[in-house]
């Protein structure tokens, strides 16, 4: 399926901010998305996060037969799959140009600059060699792929386990990982890729360009370097010219960036091993972090509360005196008090979905139920129920605001407003006929 | 930096006021009479008439098809669009009008500068990188339809060709009504083009008499006053509102929006609840005007 096309306004925009030397996301010109390496329970398979670009590799492994050339030598063979799940630009079945182009750096990468040793794959010369298979597929294409995919190959070949073989004379015997542990391959060092990104004819490079940035970009340049400075390869495309000075300023960054992206996979293999040792669960269910949202999790912060005891003492003071305590409790259950005789429920709250238009009609019919209760109940309810209101003015973002308030001067001052406060049912039962009184006016 | 959140709330359902439609998804049975004719969506498997697209069918006598809610849009000759081009080839550009495949605009379909009428030459060949480059944003109407299903477009009038400044905005074809004019200058202060290909196109509004004189080719870039891009940004908005609450646009429901949105700011129109709200303005005003 063809791409969208980008709009002008798009592309002029990212190539101006380049041009102040600003990136769209907000990375400096020569930093990385964040990186990530995590290994599956299988050995020698293995998910690189770079930013929102994943790639897994899964390396396995076969006896053949050798080449008639070479009859001492194993093989490393590398695929790289780029399917319509990573991009709906790819076209499933036969691979794009671009695709073959990326699958033969891969392999110009690590077999040709000889980092996994051949030689040590041989068993029986001349007839049985181990053949290793390194399959990379491009889970999610979010820009650059080429290096997510070297970091998965090399990564995923240093993590592989191939099965231990004893010769014995005309007997070749392939040993079960439950009799003889797994043998790692020998991998002499780990190139890696570092794609630069050029615009504008080669005037600014980024380093490690996301989608938008491919897309808009004039031409690109990978270099393949591995930890002892040694260059492994060396790709250009894209219809630009790049003088001698920019490539050599190239090599040089990759340097720093291939030291750094090494350090990451070696700590992430070395932790990856005592993992496996120490016995802990390991795995892509352990690394994978469940994107969950739980609570909105604030430190706490001190408030004063001087000023709020002073008011609440002076309120207390100019109340009058408490009155006594109802009798009529019945305890339930610890903390479970009942008062009254588990009547019907004349607090006219319906749901808590309440707009501030049926407000109105709400009250009244609160009202009216509240009438029509203390004339059915007359023994129940002296002074019938609360008024239902919303917080007025109150900037929470919730809307299901309820309070409800008694009138009373000793509750108002104390309170929330973006609590949904339940007063003391206590209260209701209180033969307090002038509260009623006020309520009503307090209501109005 | 103040940041709006939403809570998940459950949706509330639409009162849909309309008569149900016979709604079906891929699979299922239309008919078993055989009497019918089939249409577009459709196959027959045994003696069943089934749905090969989701969608609401149509019955038109004795035949039967089924109108998807999402697809790709499907040229009829006479339709306006607004597509980019993607392409320049040989005597041809190559337009993406959002539909299965680019459609094709010939040089020949085209006005000259100054609106001379003569042979296109291979001077003119060569001259077309100055008109329409990979990119731009053209306004046509559909000619013909190639075998393949691309569309030939062409912009012989006055009123079509190459967009100026503006903003566009990319909805469902199946939104847009088919209606006599696609092009609207709003009473509020901005023009509108609605693509029956789901393409829109929000501009401030042009005379017509300059556009004339200059056949076509010259391109309004002075830079455009604030209070037309308010006016524009907010369309955007109205526009995208009516789109996810699928309500048809046309000049009305669009201006209905409009004037139901002016009580909120321009950003605010974003968030869902007002998009809905503004959505809900407008399908009740259009029902009461219409029933």
């Amino acid at each position: 399926m063809k791409e969208v096309p980008m709009s002008t306004c798009e592309r002029e925009f990212i190539l101006k901010a380049i041009r102040d030397r600003k990136r769209i996301d907000g990375r400096q010109t020569y930093d990385y998305r964040r990186l990530k390496v995590s290994f599956g329970m299988e050995r020698g398979c293995c998910i690189v996060d770079l930013g929102d670009t994943k790639v897994l590799a899964q390396v396995s492994g076969k006896i053949e037969e050798p080449k008639k050339n070479r009859p001492t030598e194993g093989s490393i063979i590398i695929n790289l799959e780029l399917s319509p799940m990573a991009s709906p630009a790819f076209e499933p079945g036969r691979p794009t140009e671009s695709g073959i182009e990326m699958n033969r750096i891969l392999e110009r990468n690590i077999r040709d600059s000889r980092a996994v040793d051949t030689e040590s794959l041989c068993i029986v010369a001349g007839e049985k060699v181990w053949s290793i298979r390194a399959d990379v597929h491009v889970l999610n294409d979010e820009g650059n792929i080429m290096d997510a995919a070297s970091i998965a190959a090399i990564t995923a070949l240093s993590h592989f386990r191939r099965p231990d073989v004893s010769v014995m004379g005309e007997e070749v015997t392939v040993h079960s990982p439950e009799d003889r542990d797994p043998v790692p391959l020998s991998v002499h060092h780990m190139p890696v890729c570092v794609t630069f990104a050029f615009f504008d004819q080669g005037e600014f490079l980024l380093v490690d360009p996301n989608r938008s940035e491919e897309r808009v970009m004039d031409g690109r340049m990978v270099v393949g370097m591995n930890m002892h400075r040694e260059i492994c390869t060396l790709m250009m495309s894209g219809g630009m010219l790049l003088v001698k000075e920019q490539v050599l300023r190239c090599s040089q960054i990759a340097t720093v960036k291939v030291a750094e992206i090494i350090e990451l996979i070696q700590r992430a293999l070395d932790k990856d091993a005592q993992a496996r040792q120490a016995g802990e669960k390991c795995g892509f269910a352990e690394s994978v972090p469940t994107n969950k949202i739980t609570t909105n999790r604030k430190e706490a912060t001190a408030i004063d509360t001087t000023a709020a005891a002073q008011q609440a003492s002076q309120v207390i003071q100019e109340a009058g005196p408490v009155d006594k305590p109802m009798s009529n409790m019945l305890v339930q259950a610890p903390g479970t008090v009942q008062i009254g005789e588990g009547l019907v429920n004349t607090w006219d709250v319906d749901d808590e979905d309440m707009e501030s238009e049926e407000k109105e009609g709400r009250e009244k019919s609160v009202t009216n139920g509240r009438e029509a209760v203390a004339t059915s109940k007359p023994t129940e309810r002296k002074r019938p129920v609360k008024a239902v209101s919303h917080a007025e003015g109150s900037d929470s973002e919730e809307e299901e605001t309820v309070m409800l308030f008694q009138g009373d001067d000793e509750t108002k001052s104390t309170e929330e407003p973006d609590s949904t406060a339940l007063m003391q049912p206590s209260n209701s039962d209180k033969p307090a006929k002038k509260k009623g009184k006020k309520k009503k006016a307090a209501q109005k | 930096m103040a940041v709006h959140i939403t809570l998940p709330e459950s949706r509330k359902k639409s009162a849909a006021p309309d008569a149900p439609k016979h709604l079906v998804t891929p699979g299922d049975v239309i008919t078993t009479d055989t009497g019918y004719m089939r249409g577009h969506g459709t196959y027959m498997d045994d003696d069943k008439l089934k749905a090969s697209l989701a969608g609401v069918v149509e019955r038109v006598n004795k035949l039967i098809c089924v109108q998807p809610l999402k697809t790709r849009y499907n040229g009829e000759i006479g339709d306006v669009v607004v597509g980019r081009v993607t392409e320049v080839g040989q005597r041809r550009w190559r337009v993406d009008v959002n539909s299965r495949l680019d459609a094709v605009l010939m040089l020949s379909a085209v006005n000259l500068p100054g609106g001379e009428l003569r042979r296109r030459s291979a001077e003119d060949e060569l001259m077309m990188r100055e008109y329409l480059v990979e990119g731009d944003l053209i306004s046509a109407e559909v000619q013909a339809i190639f075998h393949d299903g691309a569309l030939s477009l062409h912009t012989r009038s006055l009123k079509y060709g190459k967009l100026a400044q503006g903003l566009m905005v990319q909805v469902s074809p199946s939104l847009v009504k088919r209606r006599k004019t696609h092009f609207h200058n709003l009473p509020c202060g901005a023009s509108v083009i609605l693509g029956n290909n789901g393409y829109v196109w929000i501009c401030p509004t042009v005379d017509d008499e300059k556009v004339e004189s200059s056949g076509g080719y010259e391109q309004d870039l002075e830079p455009v006053p604030s209070t037309d891009r308010e006016v524009i940004a907010r369309l955007r908005n109205c526009i995208l509102s009516l789109a996810t609450h699928k309500l048809m646009l046309y000049d009305t429901s669009v201006l209905y929006a409009y004037e139901a949105s002016r009580q909120y700011q321009v950003k605010d129109l974003l968030q869902p609840d007002i998009a809905e709200k503004v959505a809900d303005d407008t399908r009740q005003r259009l029902q009461m005007e219409s029933g």
